[in-house]
């Protein structure tokens, strides 16, 4: 049930609400997962999807049929590793080698685990473990081998972070080991996934020849995550803006969060932003290469969510007191739309420009974030040409014959006229009218009654001298006397 | 302005170079050292042409000379620009000059007024009944003698067309900003501020001059023809520091830099307002025979979107701008204050 404060929102907020209901009445999904057919396990397994991703669960159900298990099941295994990582009650010496082996214990029948902390919010996932397993058993060994694959390195990348001493006191140091951190946990999967749309023949294989793009869907979606959760891991004592930023602005980390250092802290969210934003072009491009409906609605629909949170926290102090969120109601108009690329080019735009209103010369990176807000329209704009050279030439170029150009000439004459004759009729009117007013003032005429009685709805005077016309004229000479 | 730093740049990059300047005055922002020899004259007269040419033997000609542009007439447009290029042209030609470089402008497809939105080569001179900028005309028509003298008597042409040129030295773009900085005028804003312009600042437009002066000399040595698509010589290029900005996001990166502290929070004029302000404003002043502080043409201009596609001085050149935008207006900006400081210290000395 939707709380009374929600009420009240969605009351004064009408164009929410009518996205909420839009996209809850009128949305049909491009495939439709058939649950009838699925196996215990595999029901299973949709109901932790359900239960550990809030977003991107509905994105994934709506896949081509081709993708929609191994998609999710790598959405799952990857899950379980996070949840393994994540949970500081578990001794690094037991975490380090099931992290390592994660891609191992894929194919170690009824594998479960439950060393998880009671407050772990996805332990259950893993103490049901079995079920992603037998499930992954079942799927085409090439996925199998792409998942294993990239299962290995981040489990890998995560035990090397684990084990970084440096790391977990200090957080992230340099940009390349923000950049490299962001490619452990989420360049990864954009791998891991573009390869799976390319081996089910559902994207274009030339996405695999330049690997930064599926680095940049990653890094785009993970970095703007990092810049809006600062408050939540700075409570959780995690730091993943680089040292290498936040110094630039403030000496000790905690200052960021000091509201006496606002103006500071926002030019530090700029510069995270920038960050973040020269990504966006290279999302577009990837974007382009999808062709499958289902696949690109899955891959878009994340990156206009993150276009519009990193506009949302863009210079926005909120950002260091709370979790911002995109509204409900945005979110699902966002959605709605994220249905080609052409429309996702236009809500890229669209929130480009507002970030770009928002930017300010008080920012020490005030033109640097007008060039890369100006490198992403200039990028959309290469694949869509507002202008054509050959219509431009086209338009021009007929050589004007004497005879058009007469005609043209004739045409400008006789609308030149025709404005002269208009305005002379204007003129002449209005001159009549004044003088028609200006005779009746001076023979005595009340403007202010009439006036007065037409305000109050009455468009036709009353008989003269009749009672009603005395009582008004009374009215107005003496007033409440 | 350009010129000065092409020459600085040279020597940098060819000290062995031997390098001779021609324009109307050569006191301003001189080399010291060998290596430049500086001649004083007009590249309108075919005789000081040849005879300059005739002492240097050059092989190469970088011409980038033109009156600025609201800095001339009509007939001094068609004089310099046109009739000087192809006067120097002519005597290029004759004189066994292997390589000609040409600054053009990106206006020659922009009328002034209509939005160029990601141009690249492909788009159209503007006819002349719908320029509105004599300058560019100017440029175009001088553009196309260049091109048509391609490969005549043994000469390689090109046309580098840079957008929005500034730098240490300027008085075209920067300049009128620091007036208006000075006048207190940071706090306008005519238009909404979307449109994306294209500046070039000058180090790069020097570069892509001497990149095409080695591209059309190492074209000439070459006995294999180069294939179309990597072609230099008979082409144009437009010269950005591809970095597109929003319009007034450049004065204002230049207040900043100068100590400007207004904030976002400017008066917005609207387009149609503020060429309803210029009309007036223009009427009022033509009666009274001054020159209005704001004109319709700088509104348009200002409201205007202008940007370019360089791809193809990329590829065929291999140009790529050495100097970022910021660190241009850092340096343009740096180099005035200096240049006043040491105005203020010389006024202080001779008292």
């Amino acid at each position: 049930m939707p709380s009374a404060s929600e009420l009240l929102y969605y009351a004064v907020h009408p164009n929410q609400l009518r996205s909420i209901i839009q996209w809850k009445v009128w949305h049909s999904p491009v495939h439709e997962r058939n649950a009838e057919n699925e196996s215990r396990e595999l029901r299973r397994c949709f109901y932790f999807l359900d239960q550990t991703s809030r977003s991107f669960s509905a994105v994934i159900q709506e896949l081509h049929p081709e993708l929609l298990v191994p998609v999710a099941l790598f959405y799952l295994i990857l899950r379980g590793l996070d949840t393994v990582e994540d949970d500081m009650t578990i001794d690094l010496a037991e975490k380090e080698p099931i992290l390592r082996n994660f891609y191992g214990i894929l194919d170690k029948e009824g594998w479960t685990y439950n060393g998880n902390g009671p407050k772990e919010k996805d332990r259950q996932l893993l103490v049901e473990f079995d079920v992603v397993i037998a499930e992954f058993s079942k799927i085409k060994q090439a996925y199998r081998a792409i998942i294993k694959d990239i299962t290995k390195r981040m489990g890998n990348g995560m035990a090397d972070y684990a084990n970084n001493a440096e790391h977990n006191t200090n957080g992230v140091n340099t940009l390349k080991d923000y950049d490299l951190y962001c490619h452990y946990v989420a360049g990864l999967v954009g791998e891991g996934l573009t390869r799976l749309f390319v081996e089910s023949g559902l994207a274009n294989p030339a996405l695999l020849d330049r690997p930064h793009l599926h680095e940049s869907m990653g890094c785009f979606l993970q970095k703007t995550n990092i810049i809006r959760d600062i408050r939540e891991d700075f409570d959780d004592k995690r730091r993943f803006w680089p040292k290498a930023v936040w110094s630039k602005h403030v000496s000790n980390f905690e200052d960021l969060f000091d509201k006496a250092n606002e103006d500071v802290a926002l030019n530090c969210i700029s510069e995270m932003c920038l960050n973040s934003l020269r990504h966006a072009d290279e999302c577009l491009f990837y974007l382009a290469g999808l062709k499958e409906q289902s696949v690109f609605n899955f891959c878009a629909i994340p990156q206009v969510m993150a276009v519009a949170t990193l506009e949302l926290v863009f210079r926005n102090p909120q950002v260091y007191q709370r979790n911002v969120k995109i509204t409900k109601g945005d979110a699902c108009q966002l959605m709605a739309d994220s249905t080609n690329l052409r429309s996702v080019c236009n809500i890229f735009q669209a929130y480009i420009r507002k970030i770009h209103k928002k930017n300010t010369p008080k920012d020490p990176n005030f033109l640097d974030i007008s060039i890369a807000c100006g490198k992403i329209e200039q990028f959309i704009e290469s694949i869509f040409p507002s202008q054509d050279p050959k219509a431009i030439a086209q338009a021009r170029g007929k050589p004007v014959s004497a005879e058009d150009a007469e005609k043209a000439k004739n045409d400008a004459a006789a609308r030149k006229e025709m404005l002269y004759l208009l305005l002379a009729v204007v003129g002449t009117l209005l001159l009549i009218s004044f003088i028609m007013v200006g005779v009746a003032y001076l023979a005595g005429a009340r403007f202010d009654i009439a006036l007065s009685e037409l305000r109050k709805g009455k468009l036709s005077p009353p008989v003269p001298g009749s009672e009603e016309a005395q009582k008004i004229i009374f009215q107005h000479d003496h007033g409440e006397l | 302005m350009l010129g000065h730093h092409i020459v600085s740049l040279l020597r940098e990059r060819h000290p062995e170079s031997l390098i001779s300047v021609l324009d109307i005055r050569t006191t301003h922002n001189r080399h010291e050292g060998d290596g430049v020899m500086y001649f004083d004259g007009d590249i309108t007269s075919r005789e000081t042409v040849c005879s300059v040419l005739e002492r240097a033997r050059p092989e190469v000609v970088i011409h980038t000379a033109s009156p600025t542009l609201m800095g001339g007439s009509k007939e001094l447009f068609e004089k310099v620009n046109v009739g000087g290029t192809r006067c120097l042209l002519e005597a290029s030609a004759e004189m066994g000059v292997k390589a000609f470089v040409y600054t053009s402008s990106a206006s020659v497809v922009s009328d002034g007024v209509t939005d160029v939105i990601n141009a690249d080569e492909r788009w159209p001179y503007v006819p002349r009944d719908l320029q509105t900028e004599i300058y560019s005309q100017s440029k175009a028509d001088a553009e196309v003698l260049v091109l048509a003298a391609n490969r005549k008597g043994g000469m390689l042409t090109t046309a580098i067309r840079p957008a929005g040129i500034f730098g240490e030295g300027d008085v075209q773009l920067v300049a009128p900003m620091f007036a208006a900085y000075k006048a207190g005028k940071t706090g306008f804003q005519l238009g909404d501020n979307n449109n994306l312009f294209d500046f070039t600042y000058v180090t790069n437009a020097a570069h892509a001059h001497l990149l095409a002066a080695v591209a059309l000399l190492y074209a000439c040595h070459n006995k294999i023809p180069t294939p179309d698509r990597r072609r230099v010589d008979g082409e144009a290029f437009f010269i950005t520091n591809d970095q597109p900005a929003y319009f007034w996001d450049f004065p204002r990166a230049v207040w900043k830099a100068a100590g400007d502290t207004t904030g976002i929070d400017v008066k917005i004029i609207s387009k149609g307002v503020g060429l309803a302000i210029a009309t007036i404003l223009e009427w009022l002043w033509w009666a009274a025979g001054k020159e209005p502080s704001l004109s319709r043409r700088q509104v348009k201009y200002s409201c205007m979107t202008r940007y370019y596609n360089i791809g193809k001085a990329k590829e065929r050149l291999g140009y790529k701008p050495i100097v970022s935008l910021p660190d241009g207006v850092e340096k343009t900006v740096k180099a005035r204050i200096y240049h006043f400081l040491a105005l203020g210290y010389f006024a202080w000395t001779a008292r």
